[in-house]
């Protein structure tokens, strides 16, 4: 999958607005939001919190994982674990890219977070590296996930999924079955 | 939701009422299944017409409403959002239609009446001159030039099938005990796997395929 759409999938959280603006409810396919008064906080989806960022009609409030202190906890707790903690939010990665990228100026300590969430992803992919390592010697056939988020699993979707498939037709080769579907 | 749809269930029999809201989420989830499974799944022709339906209901109003009006600018930003989903949807069907048509065809004329067919109407028909069109054109380009003995086309022999032993990331979405991820061979025992509502796993898609079609687990 294009890291595009993991994106696109993302921006489908939701996350509180301040308008600048009143308006109705609005009646969208996906769901009714609003109605929008200005001053008053509202959750919206991701996509249309940037879309109204970008046309200066609303503020954007950080997620509450997005804090300094809950995040240097997170980053302790995946060092000490040795398996893949919880994150706060399934899109944590593409949520902050997107939020620094259009609303740098509503995330206090926005260089700090930048940091943070970068040494999270980067200490959990060394994790990842390293236990698929460990799977695809284990000559284990299946594995459990959990934690895991899609955009983490989608940087190592290719070059694992193929790898298995090589692994899987070595394997039943060695059992004698005939491998009839090949491609 | 001022807009309500009536919908036939999976199991074709009873008829229940979704808000655009829900057709929408299933028609995202069926996109991503549809996307990262090796075969071609049941066509969800019925989210599809709904969702067309929607769109062209929503630019009607849109269409309608006064110029500059805050809110088009939305409605139009949703509906390039479900668009995208719908072309890909449908996209990423075509592209295995092309691949294993010859395999599709054989597949729906065993296909028993009371089986749903996996094929729309339209897909089928697209098909059918897909496989139609490349036969001809083997038969134009090499075959015709090769000695008479050896000229005949088998279809069963040349189509390409899928391959339901490649590996694919899943999300379980309701409990299911006991799925038999490795039958037993000689030398390892068979290997059966308790799914937790929640769970991410990583395995062959074969033992999942019927999971995937009942909802219980989603391939991410």
């Amino acid at each position: 999958m294009d890291p595009a759409e993991v994106e696109f999938l993302a921006e489908k959280e939701l996350i509180t607005v301040v308008p600048k603006f009143s308006f109705d409810r609005i009646y969208l396919i996906g769901g009714d939001i609003g109605p929008f008064s200005a001053g008053l906080p509202i959750d919206v989806p991701l996509w249309l919190a940037v879309n109204l960022k970008q046309r200066q009609k609303c503020r954007i409030r950080p997620p509450e994982w997005m804090d300094r202190e809950k995040l240097q906890g997170k980053k302790q707790e995946e060092m000490d674990s040795k398996f893949f903690i919880e994150m706060p939010n399934q899109h944590y990665m593409e949520i902050t890219q997107l939020l620094l990228k259009y609303a740098p100026d509503d995330i206090p300590h926005a260089d700090e977070m930048r940091t943070l969430i970068k040494d999270l992803w980067d200490l959990r992919m060394a994790k990842l590296r390293s236990s698929i390592d460990t799977f695809v010697r284990s000559d284990a056939t299946h594995a459990k996930l959990n934690h895991l988020t899609l955009m983490e699993l989608n940087t190592v979707r290719l070059f694992l999924t193929n790898s298995l498939d090589q692994l899987y037709v070595l394997r039943s080769n060695l059992s004698g079955k005939v491998q009839a579907t090949q491609e | 939701m001022s807009t309500l749809e009536d919908l036939k269930d999976e199991s074709g029999e009873e008829v229940e009422t979704m808000t655009a809201a829900e057709v929408l989420r299933k028609l995202e989830e069926a996109w991503l299944n549809e996307k990262f499974a090796e075969d071609l799944l049941e066509a969800k022709t019925d989210l599809v017409e709904c969702m067309m339906e929607q769109i062209s209901e929503m630019e009607d109003n849109i269409s309608r409403a006064k110029k500059g009006d805050f809110k088009v600018s939305i409605h139009r930003l949703e509906i390039d959002r479900i668009r995208y989903v719908l072309s890909s949807y449908l996209r990423s069907r075509l592209l295995k239609i092309e691949k294993f048509a010859t395999h599709l065809l054989e597949e729906e004329k065993v296909r028993k009446d009371d089986e749903p067919s996996k094929l729309s109407p339209e897909e089928f028909t697209f098909a059918k001159d897909y496989d139609k069109s490349l036969e001809s054109h083997l038969r134009n380009l090499a075959l015709r030039h090769m000695p008479a003995h050896i000229q005949s086309l088998d279809p069963k022999q040349i189509a390409v099938r899928p391959n339901l032993d490649k590996y694919v990331f899943l999300r379980v979405n309701e409990d299911t005990e006991g799925v038999l991820v490795e039958e037993e061979t000689l030398d390892t025992g068979e290997e059966i796997v308790d799914m937790k509502r929640g769970d991410q796993h990583i395995m062959r898609y074969r033992p999942v395929a019927p999971l995937v079609a009942s909802g219980a687990v989603s391939l991410i």
